[in-house]
This record gives C-alpha cells, sequence and structure tokens, in this order.
C-alpha cells in the first residue's frame, strides 16, 4: 500500500538517512503480524464467518468508514482532527427524514448532502480564512449542531414510515449490502482526489506546511475549506445511509463515529501533523476497528473493552510511529 | 599550550555510507579552530560525535591526554564539551536566568539563590552582555541576544571546549561583533573554541587555525595565517576554483521586468522605489531588521503592503500571494525549512509544487507529464536524478534550494525574488546556485536578491540598492559597487540626499 504522498517510490539507496529503511521495514512488519493476529483471532471466534455477521460487518464499516474518509482529508490538510463530522452525521439523519417525508428521495439525497457540505465549509471557512484552531472549531460546531438540529426538526428523533423511499438507500447490490458498496465508491472517490486532482496535491503541501504552500502561491484557505467540503459531503452520506437503515433520524447515531474515525486514520498511518496519508490506508484502520469491535462482542465482552483496546492500539501506533521517526 | 582535546583515527560510518574516515585533530587550549568544508564533508558528525549524539565506530578521543568514552551529551557536558547549536535552544517563556541554567547537571531543585543569580550575572560580563537583565523572558531577545545567552549557558557548565555551528548565519553586523567579542573573551580564559562557518571572511579574522573537511577526511589543519582565500576554498572543493562569481552582464536591455514606487510596509519599509531591468541582478544590501527581506517578501504578496508595482508594465495587485505568482513573481523565502519546502514530502513534488495547473485539465492531473516535467527539471537545476524520489528533508541545504529554484526553470522569463539565496548552502553548491541565477538573467528573468553577506553581494550583484531602517540610501553599479560604500550606508548612511537618494552610482 502506498503512501500518496510521493510520486514515485522511494529511491532504493540513494541517501535515504539510515535507520530510516529499518524503522519502516519494523513497522511493516509489526503491522503485518498485528493484522495476521487480528484476523487469526476473528477466524477462531465462533460465528465470525457466518453470513448475518459478514452483511453486518460490512453495513457498520460503511457508516464509519464515510466519516473516515472525510476525517482523513482534513487530517491530511494538516488540521488534526475534528470532533463535529459525527455530529453531522447524526443532523443529517433528521435532514434527510424530514426531507424524505416532504419532498421524496430524491430531493431528500440533495438536501442532505447540501447540508453535510454547507455544515462543514462554514467550519473550513472559519479555519482556513481565520487561520482559527481546527480542534476548538470542530468542539464549538460539534456544540450548534447537536443544539440547533433537533430544535429545528422538532425533536430528537424522527421516524420514516415503510415505503417512503428509504429502501433505495439500503438492501443489496452483487449480494453486498448497498452501504458497502457505497462506500468503496466514496473510498475511490476520495483516494482519487488525493492523488490525481490538483486540489488533492495542494491538500498534501498545504498540510506538509502550510507556509511553504503560501509562498509557492497556493490558496491555502480555500484548499482548506475544500476538504471541509468535501469531508461533510462524506459524513452526510453517512447519515442518509444510516436513517435508511434504521428508518429513522436520530441524534445518537453519530455519537461514536469522531472517535471511531480518528483511530481508523490514525491506525490506517496517516500523518498526524498532515502531509502524508491515503484513504485506503484509512480503510485498513476502519477493518481494524471493525473486526476488533466484532471479535469482542463475538467472544462475550462489553462495550467498555471496545473502548479500551482501541485505546491501547492508539497508543502503540503512535508511540510507535514517534519511536521509529526518532530514530 | 597543551592539547586540550584529542581525536585519534576516528570513523564511522552510516550503512554504506562512510560519514568520517580516519581523522585525527588535536586542540589546544585557548585556540579558536574554525572547521571549513562543504555540507556532507563530515563536520557536522564530528560534532555529534564529540557531543555524544554518535558513537564513533573505530578511534578514539581523548581530554587533557586521558582517554575517554563520550557516550551521552550529559556525560560530554561534564567532560567540558559544550554546542551552542544552529537552532537556538533557548526556551522563550522562560527568564534569562533560567535559560542560563537550564539543563546544568548542577542545579538544585531551588535554583533562584543568590550564587546562581551572580554566577549567571558573571558569565554574562565576561562575554559583554553584563547589561542582560536576568529576569527579561527570553522570548523578548533577539537572535543574536539568544546566542550570547546560549554561550553564557556552557560558561556556567563550565565548558572548556565550546563548539559553534555557523553562529553568525542570521544576525546582523552588529550582533555578529558581539559574538566575536565573545569568542574572543572566552579564548582570553583559556577555553577553546570549535567555530563552523561558511563565510570565509570570519575564518581570518576570527579564528587562530583551521581544519578543513572533504568526503568525510580531515585533509589538513592550519594556522590561519599560512593559507588565503582562494587556497582554502580549493582544499575545501578538492579542485581549482578560479571564480566563484560570474562576470557581470553588460548589455542594454529592454522593458523592466519589475517597477516598484513607494513600497511601503507600516513600521518597516518606508517609499522603496526601484527598477529590476531584464536580464539584470539587483542586490539589496542591509542588515538584518533593515527591511530587506520585507521590501522582498511584500512583492511576493506575503506582507501587507501598499504602493505602485507593475510587472512587465501590467500593475500588480499587491497583498497576494497567489496572484503575485500569477502575474510571474516567483519567491525564494529566506526561510526555507518552514517557507521554502515541503519537507515531507519528495523531490519531485517539491519541484513541480507550483506547476501543477498547467500540467491538469480541469483539476485532472496528467501523472506521466508531471514525472517526465519533475525529471527534466531537477537536471536543469543541477541535482541529481535520482534523487527524483527522496525526501527533501535528507538532501543538503544547497540541493534543497537547487529545487527551489529548479520551480521557475523553463516559466515565461517573469521575477525571481531570492531571500537569502545562499543561507546554509555550502561553498560548491553557491557557485552552482550563481550561475543558476545568471541562466535565469539570460532567459530574461529580472532577479533581485537580497543578502547580508556583502562579499556575495560585490561578487555577484549588477545593480546594489541599500537599505537601511526601510529607506532606500544609495544605488550603485558596474565599478562604484564597493564593500566600503555600501557598509557605510547599511550601517551610518550619510545624511538623506534632497531626493532621498545617494545617487553615487555611474550614470546608465
Amino acid at each position: 500500500m502506498s503512501q500518496s504522498g510521493t510520486i514515485t517510490a522511494p529511491a532504493a539507496a540513494g541517501g535515504t538517512r539510515p535507520g530510516v529503511r529499518w524503522g519502516s521495514l519494523a513497522m511493516l512488519v509489526l503491522r503485518s503480524v498485528f493484522l495476521v493476529a487480528l484476523f487469526g483471532i476473528a477466524l477462531a471466534s465462533p460465528g465470525f464467518l457466518s453470513t448475518a455477521n459478514l452483511m453486518a460487518m460490512m453495513t457498520s464499516a460503511a457508516f464509519v468508514g464515510c466519516v473516515a474518509i472525510g476525517m482523513t482529508l482534513i487530517t491530511v490538510g494538516g488540521n488534526i482532527m475534528s470532533f463535529s463530522l459525527g455530529a453531522t452525521v447524526s443532523a443529517t439523519t433528521l435532514v434527510f427524514v424530514g426531507a424524505l417525508l416532504a419532498w421524496g428521495i430524491l430531493p431528500a439525497i440533495l438536501v442532505s448532502l447540501l447540508f453535510g457540505m454547507l455544515v462543514a465549509l462554514a467550519q473550513g471557512l472559519v479555519i482556513g480564512w481565520f487561520g482559527a484552531n481546527p480542534i476548538v472549531v470542530s468542539i464549538a460546531a460539534f456544540a450548534l449542531i447537536i443544539g440547533i438540529a433537533p430544535w429545528s426538526t422538532a425533536g430528537t428523533s424522527l421516524f420514516l414510515p415503510a415505503g417512503a423511499g428509504q429502501e433505495v438507500l439500503r438492501g443489496k447490490l452483487l449480494g453486498l449490502p448497498i452501504e458497502f458498496i457505497l462506500l468503496i465508491g466514496l473510498a475511490v472517490l476520495g483516494q482519487f482526489l488525493l492523488s490525481f486532482t490538483v486540489f488533492g496535491r495542494n491538500l498534501l503541501m498545504v498540510g506538509s506546511s502550510r507556509w511553504a504552500a503560501e509562498a509557492a502561491g497556493i490558496r491555502a484557505w480555500r484548499t482548506v475549506a475544500g476538504s471541509y467540503l468535501w469531508a461533510g459531503l462524506f459524513a452526510a452520506v453517512a447519515g442518509m445511509l444510516l436513517a435508511s437503515r434504521y428508518s429513522k433520524g436520530n441524534m445518537d447515531y453519530g455519537a461514536t463515529f469522531d472517535y471511531d474515525a480518528i483511530t481508523a486514520v490514525i491506525v490506517g498511518g496517516t500523518a498526524i501533523q498532515g502531509g502524508r496519508g491515503s484513504i485506503l490506508r484509512t480503510m485498513i484502520g476502519v477493518l481494524v476497528i471493525e473486526v476488533t469491535r466484532v471479535v469482542l462482542l463475538l467472544n462475550g465482552f462489553r462495550q467498555e473493552w471496545q473502548y479500551l483496546i482501541s485505546g491501547v492500539i492508539i497508543l502503540s501506533v503512535i508511540l510507535l510511529q514517534t519511536t521509529v521517526a526518532r530514530k | 599550550m597543551s592539547a586540550i582535546l584529542s581525536v585519534d583515527r576516528i570513523s564511522k560510518s552510516f550503512g554504506a555510507v562512510a560519514a568520517l574516515q580516519d581523522v585525527s585533530l588535536t586542540l589546544q587550549a585557548g585556540e579558536i579552530r574554525a572547521l571549513c568544508g562543504e555540507n556532507g564533508a563530515g563536520k557536522s558528525t564530528l560534532v555529534k560525535i564529540l557531543m555524544g549524539i554518535e558513537r564513533p565506530d573505530t578511534g578514539s578521543i581523548a581530554i587533557d591526554g586521558t582517554s575517554v568514552a563520550i557516550r551521552s551529551p550529559s556525560q560530554a557536558q561534564a567532560l567540558g564539551l559544550a554546542q551552542v547549536a544552529q537552532e537556538l535552544s533557548v526556551i522563550p517563556s522562560l527568564s534569562v536566568l533560567d535559560n542560563i541554567w537550564l539543563g546544568s547537571a548542577q542545579v538544585p531543585l531551588l535554583h533562584r539563590r543568590r550564587a546562581f543569580r551572580q554566577r549567571a550575572q558573571d558569565a554574562l560580563a565576561r562575554i559583554g552582555a553584563g547589561h542582560y537583565d536576568l529576569d527579561r523572558q527570553a522570548g523578548t531577545l533577539s537572535i543574536g541576544e539568544c546566542q550570547m545567552v546560549e554561550i553564557a549557558r556552557l560558561m556556567v557548565r563550565d565548558a572548556r571546549v565550546l563548539i559553534l555551528d555557523e553562529p553568525t548565519a542570521t544576525l546582523s553586523d552588529t550582533e555578529i561583533e558581539a559574538i566575536f567579542a565573545a569568542v574572543r573573551a572566552l579564548k582570553a580564559e583559556g577555553r577553546s573554541i570549535i567555530y563552523i562557518t561558511h563565510r570565509m571572511g570570519e575564518v581570518f579574522s576570527l579564528c587562530d587555525s583551521v581544519s578543513v573537511f572533504r568526503n568525510g577526511r580531515h585533509i589538513v589543519t592550519k594556522p590561519v595565517d599560512d593559507v588565503d582565500r582562494a587556497g582554502l576554498i580549493e582544499m575545501m572543493l578538492g579542485r581549482s576554483f578560479e571564480d566563484m562569481y560570474l562576470c557581470r552582464q553588460q548589455g542594454a536591455t529592454g522593458r523592466p521586468a519589475l517597477a516598484v514606487e513607494n513600497l511601503g510596509v507600516p513600521g518597516v519599509v518606508h517609499g522603496f522605489s526601484m527598477t529590476v531591468p531584464r536580464g539584470r541582478l539587483v542586490c539589496i544590501a542591509g542588515q538584518v531588521g533593515s527591511g530587506a527581506h520585507t521590501v522582498l517578501r511584500a512583492l511576493a504578496g506575503l506582507e501587507l503592503a501598499t504602493g505602485r508595482v507593475s510587472v512587465d508594465d501590467r500593475p500588480l495587485r499587491l497583498n497576494s500571494a497567489p496572484r503575485a505568482r500569477a502575474q510571474g513573481i516567483h519567491f525564494i523565502s529566506e526561510n526555507r525549512a518552514a517557507e521554502g519546502i515541503f519537507g515531507r514530502m519528495s523531490v519531485a513534488d517539491n519541484v513541480i509544487a507550483t506547476r501543477l495547473p498547467a500540467a491538469s485539465r480541469l483539476g485532472l492531473l496528467s501523472w506521466p507529464r508531471l514525472r517526465r516535467e519533475a525529471a527534466r527539471l531537477i537536471r536543469d537545476a543541477g541535482v541529481d536524478e535520482r534523487r527524483l524520489g527522496s525526501m527533501i528533508g535528507d538532501l543538503s541545504g544547497g540541493n534543497q534550494q537547487k529545487i527551489l529554484f529548479g520551480r521557475a526553470i523553463g516559466q515565461t522569463p517573469g521575477v525571481l525574488l531570492m531571500n537569502e539565496p545562499t543561507r546554509g548552502v555550502d561553498v560548491g553548491a553557491r557557485a552552482e546556485i550563481y550561475r543558476l541565477m545568471r541562466s535565469f538573467c539570460e532567459q530574461g528573468f529580472g532577479l533581485v536578491m537580497t543578502s547580508t553577506d556583502l562579499e556575495e553581494i560585490v561578487g555577484v550583484a549588477d545593480i546594489v540598492l541599500t537599505i537601511y531602517r526601510g529607506r532606500l540610501i544609495g544605488r550603485y553599479e558596474k565599478e562604484a559597487i564597493t564593500m566600503n560604500a555600501i557598509l557605510t550606508d547599511i550601517t551610518h548612511p550619510p545624511a538623506l540626499t534632497r531626493n532621498g537618494i545617494n545617487e553615487a552610482a555611474a550614470a546608465s
């Protein structure tokens, strides 16, 4: 899996600092061992390979996965993390249900996407233009969203009657959950943005060094705002999928998504300081946390354990990264 | 005199790369020793070994004739070896006093005792900085003052061998004088100094002896009286070296590439005007803080400025870097690490950073085209093509700078603005950078650079403008460009003449 940060593979010998190659090799070995162990345990867990379980996993991976794609873009652009994407997802479930009841499926999809994009874009502009701290802005946005959204839709949950049109966004395609197919599509889109568009390259540069990017004539604020715009779009998709799956809009749906998406981004190996990362790697991160969750569940551990384990995973990844970087 | 430090047959390899081979040196008490060599010659590896950051593969080190093994920085400190790092290690939020005692092994838990204040005060006084307020917050000090605090720190630790790594690279003349005085005071106390510098002038004016390194080997150590400038450069490069600077362009020029009228940056630059002809290199000479850097930053759209500027007779709207870029202004920052390179990206990514829109359609990139472009650019910039995939942070300062120049290669001739283009660049790469500048001149670019290195200015400039406290003082061309005239202007300018400009320059 290549970091999309560079055009060419690192030169075989040419001048890379000694220790770096060993460091990344050690990381690779550790990662592989971890993955093999995780999947070994998964396969040994009773019921892991059952169709029902696999289908359920794919579906729930899709919800977090969509958010994680946006989170990756934001992080690559040098803005560390957002704590408001989960709230955006939740609010979108309400917007989607409301719009669906009022106008039907197509307008509902459009309105939902627009809503997610606007909410995130507003944050992106504040961060990009005024140089505000991204974490603080996202926390403020989080509070605003959970404060305003239920009030404007008159309630923290809204129900969809059967046959309202939400069936389009659930069910199966080619024998797989439609959510999962969409996730793959969005991941490919995200990676494409990052690797093959001017926007994506600019985002990597702004994340690598905002001042160098500005001195080179890149409109950094616009690039940053763009990354939020896309993140909002991806979060809105997650919101629509959730609302369709459960025929309900609910402000609690996205509660843990920020945390899970951040875990996926970090486990995937996107640089926390920005400038490097890839959506495909984040998808591996999503897979890891999803499998971990299911394995714990199947083996009868309670939810607290899930938090504990993902905390341990994040910490060890960060410790590994910093020790390798220091080498 | 006796040898305080002797290094015997030290070698150190990183993987297959031999960073130091069989290096032996002795340093006497009270000696100021210059360490010269291109980047990658092995100077910093030697320093790291002395500071206990790296361990030698073979060889031994003796202090006062006793063989020692330096395993850690704290051990180096205990042995009396200390370094003033290139990146300053003064903590801005702490007081001068705290910074002086920072990291010292002697500090007890409660250290605001009178004796510690007194010793810190003493140390400062001995290097001519007795007037510093011990309780002042270090963040309010200038870079030069921070360096004095660092030197004082090494003195209270009673360092006997002090290593100074390019201490003057970012200082103004008066601050440089203060550092020199401090170094001489240290010498007078019998301490020894290892002084690393790329500036030839400092070797001859400050140091007693000079050790030249090349490709990881110690080439020679001589008293400075036994070498001359040209000889020293030849020893560093390992080949004869006729003229680092290329001869001046003569010949007529067409339209001006850049015209600046009444440029102002509040509090820094006042009513600065200049015309930059195509194919010429204009140097703005001024001390640190004179506003020279700010002039170029403002033209690049990175400072809020007022004034009338036109590029190629088209008016330029100020205060936007993207607009400046779009109108053909290329800017090379004085701060390469923060504002030049993208440190976590590859050489290829760095060189094509500014031409993505040109290699795309509807925002979609053409990778084959970008790859070809990147390869061509770094070849033209004079960097080994095999470096294309390396992280740019792994390259030497000179190669990084060439990559930044590479961004402008092959573009429609416009304006190239360079702040301190050879800072942190070794002698060999400097010559190549001057050559790159000339090739930009030949293509019809108008070039403007600032430099605090007067020798460089006199060597490369077609036209010299002097600036003092944000105001244009003089304009010189051809024979009128002399070190003396420039130095006078930028330190104690003559009273401004009627029109505000000291027209000492030859006509034309």
